[in-house]
């Protein structure tokens, strides 16, 4: 399987807009060089940023369904690895979360 | 000094009849306008699960309004009037004129890019054809 996968990975490659340096595109990837044949090689599916899907260009405190699924189940705003948001999406989403949490739309913590 | 937004929204104790919300909303309209301010909207979300207990209340009346001055101190006053008076036990003011400018800014911004796009793909990726990026464009 993970032989199989890696010269599909690399193939459209070429193919693409422009020349792009050497390593395929860089979904799975890790910045370590190149794929070990063999064993220790999976393809991660690359997250992206879902308000930069929807070129969000605000992030509005007031919707809180667009929020909740940012923060945990005890509250805690969920780190960037986690979701794959950009890192000026999620310097906008933490100030709307906790704007959000002020005016009781959003809990800061989990009920007792 | 130009106009700033504010967003105001403040939460009522739900048991508090429909009348005294409206007079409290006329209120603060007032004041805000004696200040100087503009009222552009004012809503009543009406009754809402809050996410957490606030006086042991878990539902309340939310009033959310935008207002448009051109300096701060109306939002002091506003926020003094808010604190004194009974029936709200929660209140939230939000400057947000700088976001919404740079939300114009950014929207600006995208729009020339996606006019200018096809213009600067052409030439290099179909130069031969010319007549046919022209019949395009």
């Amino acid at each position: 399987m993970p032989e199989d996968n890696a010269p599909q990975q690399q193939a459209p490659a070429p193919s693409g807009p422009g020349p792009r340096p050497q390593g395929g595109p860089g979904g799975g990837m890790r910045p370590g060089g190149p794929p070990k044949r063999g064993k220790r090689s999976f393809v991660r599916k690359k997250k992206v940023c879902r308000f930069c899907v929807d070129k969000a260009d605000f992030i509005d405190y007031k919707r809180a369904e667009i929020l909740a699924p940012f923060i945990q189940e005890r509250g805690k705003i969920l780190p960037r690895r986690m979701t794959g948001t950009c890192a000026r999406h999620q310097r906008w989403l933490t100030v709307a979360i906790k704007r959000a949490q002020n005016i009781a739309l959003l809990p800061f913590a989990a009920e007792l | 000094m130009e106009e700033r937004q504010y967003d105001l929204i403040f939460i009522c104790r739900p048991d508090t009849p429909e009348a005294d919300i409206d007079k409290l909303i006329a209120t603060i309209e007032h004041t805000a306008t004696d200040k100087g301010a503009r009222i552009e909207k004012t809503e009543k979300w009406g009754r809402k699960r809050m996410a957490y207990r606030v006086h042991k209340l878990r539902e309340d009346f939310y009033v959310y309004m935008i207002l448009k001055s051109s300096h701060g101190e109306v939002v002091k006053e506003l926020e003094r009037r808010l604190k004194v008076s009974d029936p709200v036990i929660k209140y939230l003011t939000v400057r947000l004129d700088e976001e919404l400018k740079r939300q114009a800014k950014l929207k600006h911004h995208r729009e020339r890019r996606a006019a200018r796009r096809p213009r600067k793909t052409t030439p290099a990726a179909a130069a031969p054809t010319g007549e046919q990026a022209q019949g395009i464009a």
